[in-house]
């Protein structure tokens, strides 16, 4: 099976896109939703999504079929990992989960339905209604497909029409749900438009310009640069949501590392780093681990390298371009000689003078004859951006509040810590996060599985989205 | 038993002084000269016993002189490894000059050290490579004319760092006619900088005297030129037979250009002189320039391509982390790992840029 022609980004590189084709698209999903989407109920929409996002879950999915056989070839991904990704994300999606978002964000699940009132707006006699943009543009990145697919998610509970511009070589993903929706209800197709193409095309600009002049509201996601150069482009009646990049990782107390929970912990770590490759913002970047007696953080390398070394049995990293695997070489070469340098000098007692300064304690656990996956032990607590596709570092600390120190440089762009912390230590933990600017804590294991009513970046997703009315009566 | 670097040196003067005849230099035939792998064991050999951070890193990989038969088993460093480790056979009292490459402040240098008899055998490495590719076949330089050689960078006693500044120094003098000399300055940051009056100057001079001209520089510099020039609305015709020596890089002191727009945009604005983009790093003694599209080192440097997924050697025209080993580095390391990616053609090289930033904190400007 393959995919009939919906919409524009299914016509591919051959369609010369125009600023005037927009205009008219933008025209025709506005005129749809005005007509169809606006009258539906949340209840109604939700059970949609949430039908749409069961059937992506059954292995027969004419949808799910063609991501599997399709989406490596586009994303990278192995089969295994797409799949794993894919089904994290729609399981995530339920009737519950999504109502429990618009209870979250607007304070009852009707809010976008009819005028209601809390109880403060109650005492003042006051009621008021939640009104999504009538047009709704997202720009979407091409590094992993959930963030694109939860956009779309939310225009359809804000009951606006959506154009969803993705990049060209990574818009099968976005594509294939919103077919997948169109065929829960082809009336969803109708008020939803994807466009597709680089931003080296010579009228990239002229496309995203239009598309801002239409748009009620508008996000992005994508590079600092890529939102540095959008902002200003947006008109000034128009809201702007730009996510920017961010950067993650972990964060192991001494008391989890008994040999008991290391077993879990070890696996969950993995998880961590394996799904969709560690390419996402939520991915780690590397691990600090609470050292109080020395070498335990070693051993815990030791055991992470042999299970990301089982998982390549399973769940194999995939095919990754040159340049990438030159770098995660570049980065490797330099680590082995540091930690090949060290052990000599410590084996036959001779000083440390050969380097300009001496090194941090280095060792390093590598996949032989591939890229594809590599651990390193590394005493310099400094936190420094992984080269991700699986490599991961490890770094011992005395104790957990030093890590906000190393990681001090990268303050302002970290997303989510996962921290393994007992009972008695998270809330200490998770308030000081909280108080240096972290916006997520979630355990090991989970970073890439965000529930549907996590606030991005720290911001209510949905909430951002709408214009309240207020009835004074 | 093993040679003293100095036998090894005259042994590789005398290999540079053979292929290096004008007749062997430029016909790019495949010329591994017979001795040449001899030469490269026995430097193996020597540098294991004499460079004791790279035994650590032989040792290691468990590869030593006895048992490495081939060239291509000689194990190769990571130029970023002369950042943090003393690759060197030279004492610390003997250390006369040490070039760095191009770094923050923040950032460690790589360290490459020299004294009087490494630097006089760079200098022997680096003329006939130069004079092949920047002064032969030019109709305009007449048996006894000396091109004047203008270089963009800082003068030699404002940056006794850089390699490539010494290498200009050597070029200036033994090549270079009256009117020659250094243009740019070194500023307050430690960074350098064009010197627009005196680049100019001397390009109005040059003009003037209708002398051809060579005019050297890193892409940065020449960036910086182009734009002020474009902001004075001027631009020059060079003399016929002037050429420009573009060496990469832009470290973040100019907008980057795309090098066909470079290229372009000194063509227009300079009266259309040759130009010829060099390859060069701190670490290697012999440069590599491009013709054809192709980098080039001369016949005592050697190159290979490694799949960095495999470790394997590529195949012709396959992507690839560039290998060099250069003869030329006897009191150093001759087998080298960079950080670049290239699609190798016999013994020439297409550069397709670094591995993606192999520093994250940012390869940055030469600061001093």
């Amino acid at each position: 099976m393959n995919l009939h022609q919906l919409f524009l980004a299914d016509l591919g590189p051959e369609l010369q896109l125009t600023a005037e084709t927009l205009r008219q698209a933008s025209f025709a999903v506005r005129r749809n939703r005005n007509e169809w989407l606006l009258r539906q109920r949340t209840r109604a929409v939700i059970e949609m999504i949430a039908h749409t996002a069961d059937q992506w879950l059954e292995p027969e999915n004419q949808f799910r079929i063609l991501a599997l056989r399709d989406g490596p070839q586009e994303t990278g991904w192995s089969p295994a990992t797409l799949a794993r990704g894919l089904d994290t994300f729609f399981r995530s999606i339920t009737v519950e989960s999504l109502e429990g978002l618009v209870a979250q964000d607007l304070g009852d699940a009707r809010r976008l339905d009819d005028f209601g009132a809390g109880s403060a707006e109650h005492r003042t006699g006051r009621t008021s209604l939640a009104v999504g943009p009538e047009l709704l543009v997202h720009l979407t990145a091409g590094n992993l497909p959930n963030p694109a697919l939860f956009s779309i998610i939310l225009g359809l509970i804000t009951r606006s029409a959506q154009i969803v511009k993705c990049p060209r070589d990574a818009s099968l993903l976005p594509r294939l749900f919103a077919h997948s929706l169109a065929a829960t209800e082809s009336k969803i197709g109708a008020c939803l438009e994807l466009v597709s193409w680089s931003h080296d095309e010579w009228n990239a600009r002229e496309l995203e310009d239009t598309l801002f002049s239409e748009a009620a509201c508008v996000t992005a996601t994508g590079s600092d640069t890529m939102l540095a150069d959008v902002r200003p482009r947006i008109p000034s009646r128009t809201r702007f949501i730009g996510y920017g990049h961010r950067i993650s990782f972990g964060l192991i107390t001494k008391e989890s590392l008994s040999p008991y929970s290391r077993k879990r912990l070890v696996r969950a770590m993995a998880d961590d780093i394996t799904a969709w490759n560690q390419l996402g913002c939520l991915s780690p970047h590397a691990y600090y681990v609470e050292e109080e007696t020395s070498g335990t953080a070693e051993t815990l390398a030791a055991e992470l390298a042999d299970e990301l070394e089982r998982r390549e049995a399973t769940e194999p990293r995939g095919p990754i371009g040159v340049a990438e695997s030159a770098l995660i070489q570049s980065r490797r070469s330099i680590f082995e000689l540091r930690a090949a340098a060290m052990a000599s000098l410590i084996e036959r007692n001779l000083n440390r003078s050969l380097f300009f300064e001496p090194p941090a304690t280095v060792r390093l656990w590598a996949s032989t004859e591939s890229t594809a996956w590599t651990v390193v032990l590394n005493h310099d607590a400094r936190f420094q951006p992984s080269c991700l596709h699986r490599f991961i570092e490890l770094k011992p600390v005395r104790q957990w509040s030093e890590v906000l120190r190393f990681a001090e440089p990268f303050r302002h762009q970290v997303s989510t810590v996962a921290v393994a912390a007992p009972d008695d230590r998270l809330p200490e933990i998770a308030r000081q996060l909280a108080h240096w600017g972290v916006s997520r804590i979630c355990p090991i294991g989970r970073m890439q599985e965000p529930p549907a009513a996590w606030r991005h970046d720290g911001r209510p997703a949905l909430g951002d989205l709408v214009t309240w009315t207020d009835l004074e009566t | 038993m093993t040679q003293s670097h100095s036998i090894l040196a005259d042994q590789i003067r005398t290999l540079i002084r053979r292929t290096s005849k004008p007749e062997n230099l430029l016909d790019a035939t495949e010329p591994l000269p017979a001795d040449w792998e001899a030469v490269a064991l026995s430097l193996f050999a020597l540098q294991y016993e004499t460079v004791p951070a790279y035994r650590l890193l032989c040792d290691a990989r468990g590869r030593r002189p006895g048992g490495v038969r081939s060239w291509l088993e000689i194990p190769a460093v990571p130029t970023q490894a002369f950042q943090e480790l003393e690759l060197t056979a030279i004492a610390p009292e003997a250390r006369a000059r040490v070039f760095h490459s191009s770094g923050t402040t923040a950032q460690r240098p790589s360290r490459h050290f020299h004294h009087a008899e490494s630097l006089a055998l760079y200098e022997e490495s680096l003329r006939p490579w130069f004079a092949a590719h920047l002064l032969a076949s030019n109709t305009a330089f007449p048996q006894g004319l000396r091109p004047r050689c203008l270089a963009l960078t800082p003068l030699p006693a404002n940056a006794p760092h850089s390699s490539l500044v010494h290498m200009l120094e050597v070029v200036i003098q033994d090549f270079g006619g009256t009117g020659s000399g250094f243009t740019g300055r070194v500023g307050g940051d430690g960074a350098w900088e064009l010197g627009l009056e005196a680049t100019l100057d001397a390009l109005e001079s040059a003009c003037a005297d209708g002398i051809p001209t060579l005019v050297l520089g890193t892409a940065f510099l020449f960036v910086h030129l182009l734009d002020a020039l474009s902001a004075q609305g001027r631009s020059f015709r060079l003399p016929a037979g002037s050429r420009v020596m573009e060496t990469g890089g832009y470290k973040g002191r100019s907008r980057s250009l795309p090098r066909a727009e470079l290229h372009a945009a000194i063509a227009q604005q300079l009266g259309d002189p040759k130009i010829i983009p060099e390859y060069g790093m701190s670490e290697l003694s012999s440069q590599a320039y491009e013709s054809g599209g192709r980098f080039r080192f001369p016949p005592w440097v050697r190159i290979r391509t490694i799949h960095p997924e495999t470790g394997l050697d590529t195949a012709e025209g396959e992507p690839g982390i560039l290998r060099i080993h250069d003869l030329a580095n006897v009191w150093s390391v001759a087998a080298l790992e960079t950080s670049d990616l290239g699609r190798r053609h016999g013994q020439s090289f297409e550069l397709l840029g670094r591995a993606a930033e192999a520093e994250p904190r940012g390869c940055s400007r030469m600061t001093l």
